[in-house]
């Protein structure tokens, strides 16, 4: 007779595994052992696929909810959460959909699923104070200047060859039918601003600013690499905008 | 009232918006732990109710019979979740979730031996003097048995109660459906469940699905509670008298009036025993 360790590791493998799957310690009682399990792996596949097609409602509309299921079905199995948060499984799906045969050919998909995936870890992130243009302005001189910076915990910037935010939008209630993918590349900044998630394209040297600054860069790293990135660039207007984006931590408090 | 005989609601995400802005009448609230473990607005809707209703932190994923062992840091959130909510009641699941590093998204069922009493007492314990309260452990829903159990479910948990001082959340849905399945009596399971361990009672409605050509119930929270609940919980409350009793309705969820009802039906039954035990006390 197997320990408790072991048979877990067996009903996990049979669970993940092929619909005939069982182990030998479970009794049928008139109904085949496969057959009971088959009730808990119907649970665990339908609910962590009902988890993912909350998290990224875009990519079902984009590939039909028949595929997304299928691809879902693949993914749990390859890759079941690691812990019982469910608003934080999720994380490698778009790079499996990437490596995914059967939808290799839609290059443009991850990017969506990176998309829905920063927006999901925007809404959930853990709260934490924001440097607002007010709490900014009655900083003692010098002290931003000197600080070391960084980004609130709801910021992903996500950098896409695809109009990514335009085919988000595309697909929402009442949004433009038509999405011209050969639009160009976007440098996304998705973040939870109150309670509403946003995101929206920055400009190259804005982008290079706050990437910077996610690295807990100072001021004057990250306006380096803003005029790394445009030479013209104006600070100033950087450093304004990241204050009403509210999207640096309160290195204050 | 006593907060011993109030009916509650399990709270849904669709139901939170309504929730805030008409403040229903409804003795308290039972939220699922790892919904709240992140921050932003989901966290601060709950942090405004906590202010009108009664909270219960109703957890699904601490996995208290893996074998693994526990995992520390998610009890580390669920420690910081409850200092935050400052709940009434606590309550976790005699079921494991996680093996091999893998969560699972399901109440796994335990074999009933002593190797596994050992694990989940040592678990229980171990949470009871993280958290410095008493927590209750909810009874599963069953679809499979295994060979080599030597004790029946109900006395699994009350040596559980006994040796931990935990307490118990007696799910009248999962013992209908678990004997249904498994072939048991309602009535013994009930008997066989120490009364003074009881500190919740949570009722649900169950689906009947097909497994391998018979009839199987199945626990998903997708419908009322069914008849013969309903006159399982009336026996239930007969024998242990009254208990804040919780309904859930988690797939299909209803409009909020529907699940206020099925709360109020539970509320009637409650205060006829409340009243049943008042006049036993008063003869």
């Amino acid at each position: 007779m197997s320990t408790l360790r072991e048979l877990q590791r067996d009903i996990r493998d049979a669970l993940l595994g092929e619909a005939e799957a069982t182990v030998g310690e479970i009794a049928g009682d008139g109904v085949a052992p496969a057959a009971r399990l088959a009730v808990y792996r119907h649970h665990v596949l339908t609910s962590l696929t009902a988890a993912l097609e909350t998290t990224f409602p875009v990519v079902v509309r984009l590939v039909d909810q028949r595929f997304f299921r299928y691809a879902c079905d693949a993914y749990v199995r390859a890759q079941p959460p690691a812990g019982p948060c469910l608003f934080e499984y999720g994380a490698t799906f778009p790079d499996f959909l990437a490596a995914f045969p059967p939808c290799r050919h839609l290059a443009y998909l991850p990017d969506v699923a990176r998309l829905e995936w920063a927006m999901n870890v925007a809404l959930h992130a853990a709260d934490a104070g924001v440097l607002t243009p007010e709490t900014a302005r009655a900083l003692p001189a010098g002290t931003l200047e000197s600080a070391r910076l960084a980004l609130h915990p709801s910021v992903t910037l996500l950098p896409s060859p695809w109009p990514a935010d335009a085919l988000w939008r595309a697909n929402q209630p009442g949004g433009d039918a038509i999405v011209d993918l050969d639009a160009g590349a976007v440098d996304l900044q998705i973040w939870r601003r109150g309670d509403d998630v946003v995101f929206r394209p920055l400009p190259p040297a804005a982008a290079a600013f706050r990437r910077a600054l996610a690295g807990e860069g100072t001021l004057t790293v990250a306006a380096r690499a803003a005029l790394d990135a445009e030479p013209g660039a104006d600070l100033a207007a950087l450093v304004r905008e990241v204050l009403d984006d509210e999207v640096l931590l309160d290195c204050t408090r | 009232m006593a907060f011993q005989s109030l009916a509650g609601i399990g709270l849904r995400s669709p139901h939170v918006e309504e929730m805030l802005a008409t403040r229903p009448a409804v003795g308290w609230l039972e939220i699922h732990a790892e919904n709240y473990m992140g921050g932003g607005p989901t966290v601060r809707a709950l942090d405004r109710l906590r202010l009108d209703y009664p909270i219960s932190v109703h957890g699904v994923g601490l996995s208290l019979g893996s074998a693994d062992g526990l995992d520390a840091g998610h009890l580390e959130r669920l420690a910081r979740l409850v200092e935050r909510v400052e709940p009434t009641l606590v309550s976790e699941h005699l079921s494991w979730s996680i093996a091999g590093g893998a969560y699972l998204n399901h109440l796994l069922p335990l074999p009933y031996t002593e190797e596994a009493l050992a694990i989940v007492t040592a678990h229980v314990a171990r949470v009871q003097e993280r958290l410095r309260r008493r927590i209750l452990v909810e009874n599963p829903s069953g679809y499979l048995r295994f060979h080599h159990s030597t004790l029946a479910e109900a006395e699994f948990l009350a040596a559980l109660a006994q040796r931990t001082g935990c307490g118990l959340l007696c799910d009248v849905n999962n013992i209908h459906v678990t004997c249904a399945n498994l072939g048991g009596d309602p009535d013994a399971y009930l008997g066989a469940l120490p009364a003074e361990a009881i500190g919740e009672i949570h009722l649900a409605g169950h689906a009947v699905n097909d497994a391998d050509g018979r009839p199987i119930l199945i626990d998903d929270h997708g419908s009322p509670v069914a008849e013969p609940v309903w006159r399982l919980y009336e026996r239930a409350l007969a024998r242990f008298g009254a208990r804040p009793t919780l309904v859930e309705w988690d797939t299909d969820v209803p409009p909020l009036p529907t699940l206020l009802g099925e709360a109020a039906q539970a509320a009637r039954r409650l205060d006829a025993a409340a009243r049943g035990e008042r006049d036993v006390h008063a003869a």
